[in-house]
């Protein structure tokens, strides 16, 4: 029942300047998956969102990552999203990552603290954390669009032209939508070499 | 003795004593809602524990089945009158609650006559209100679980007290929700069940005199 800002805006707090290097912030998002880890061939796979001002970069992530060799959802632990701040040749592994405005930024970084808060209060929306997960990718993808169309989505919607969701046990769907989206967004994608936060 | 009177003498092998224990607020989330007059309760402590429930999912300006489906819940509501707000209870939850202030909510039970004893509108933060919505109507299908347009779709029928969840298109006939609501009940006892059984021989010796076989009931 709180009014509801324009989510085409960024935040009036996010925007305005935190420190005098503040307007040369630099957004991202990047959707990041491996296969193959667990038993079930599926692995860690989470978008997270990153801001970058100055030399610091402030990283959000949230999803499914190994702990103890098992799948757990929530805050991705650093060591985890550190794994791919660059990008790997391996097949089993995924990075996709677009540079983004403040607003996708904020409603982005809005989707990953309300499933981090999800989370923690044991407040999930399945018994299964696999499509927990799906979810939140979609989320996070397709809110990407709300505004206007920043990158080639495909579409995830378990109808008969989307082989992916057809195919592919959940646990292995945001993998595999991810690198479908990085083929469709090659061009989009941001290479460690323009990547200000691959040393981090 | 007929066939339906023999079979009624026997007690049946099972009977539970004491009902399955219900999964509580670790299933049922206890957010703070705001009721249609403006009360804050709790979902779990004072909307379910120990109650009879119907629950459908609404908001005040949905321009499709919303109306409808509201019309057809005031002539369950008539039909169990004398049970509601007593050991049944009606909750309407808001799905869209940026929109549906209480007063909001009031002014569309006003509209369709639904202000009613035992009857309450909800709302609440999205974030309760969804965790609600996954948890009750849940359909383990991302597509249509995420689909707001598919709120009309169920009405979901729980008796907490004897952990029993059934649900029922709210859009069936008047018939067919009472008796998914029946299905809800209390267990009844040996004695209630066999006047019941009773009463229904009674209806089906009536209509095999009248038509030579079994029509309705």
């Amino acid at each position: 029942m709180t009014p509801v800002a324009d989510p085409c805006q960024p935040d009036a707090a996010s925007a305005a300047p935190a420190a005098p290097t503040a307007g040369s912030s630099r957004y991202f998002v990047v959707l990041a998956g491996r296969s193959g880890v667990f038993y079930d061939m599926g692995g860690p796979a989470f978008p997270m969102v990153i801001k970058v001002t100055g030399g610091h970069a402030q990283v959000e992530a949230v999803g499914i990552y190994a702990a103890s060799g098992r799948p757990a959802f929530g805050p991705v632990p650093a060591a985890v999203y550190r794994e791919f701040m660059k990008e790997s040749r391996r097949a089993s592994d995924v990075v996709l990552r677009l540079e983004i405005d403040a607003a996708q930024y904020e409603r982005s970084a809005r989707i990953l603290r309300t499933w981090d808060r999800r989370a923690r209060e044991g407040a999930l929306l399945y018994p299964e954390i696999a499509m927990d997960n799906i979810l939140l990718a979609k989320q996070v993808t397709e809110g990407l669009n709300q505004c206007k169309e920043h990158l080639t989505l495909y579409t995830l919607d378990w109808g008969l032209e989307d082989q992916i969701s057809e195919a592919t046990p959940p646990s292995t769907i945001p993998f595999k939508y991810f690198k479908e989206l990085r083929r469709l967004n090659e061009s989009r994608h941001v290479p460690d070499a323009s990547f200000p936060a691959r040393h981090y | 003795m007929n066939r339906r009177e023999l079979f009624s003498n026997f007690r049946p092998v099972w009977v539970p004593d004491e009902p399955i224990a219900s999964c509580g607020s670790e299933l049922y989330p206890n957010a703070v809602l705001q009721t249609h007059d403006g009360r804050s309760v709790r979902f779990y402590d004072d909307l379910l524990k120990g109650k009879q429930v119907v629950i459908n999912m609404m908001y005040a300006n949905c321009e499709s089945l919303c109306s409808t489906v509201t019309s057809s819940l005031v002539k369950v509501h008539d039909a169990l009158k004398a049970r509601m707000g007593r050991d049944l209870h009606m909750y309407s939850i808001s799905i869209k609650p940026e929109e549906d202030t209480p007063a909001a909510l009031k002014s569309f039970a006003e509209m369709h006559n639904a202000l009613l004893p035992g009857w309450t509108f909800l709302t609440g933060d999205a974030y309760d209100i969804d965790t609600i919505r996954f948890r009750l109507f849940r359909m383990n299908h991302i597509k249509l679980d995420t689909d707001l347009n598919s709120h009309t779709a169920m009405l979901r029928i729980i008796n907490e007290t004897t952990n029993t969840w059934t649900c029922v298109p709210p859009l069936a006939s008047l018939y067919t929700v009472l008796q998914h609501i029946s299905w809800a009940d209390p267990p009844k006892s040996l004695e209630e069940r066999l006047e019941d059984n009773k009463r229904l021989q009674q209806q089906i010796d009536k209509e095999v005199r009248q038509y030579g076989y079994r029509k309705i009931v």
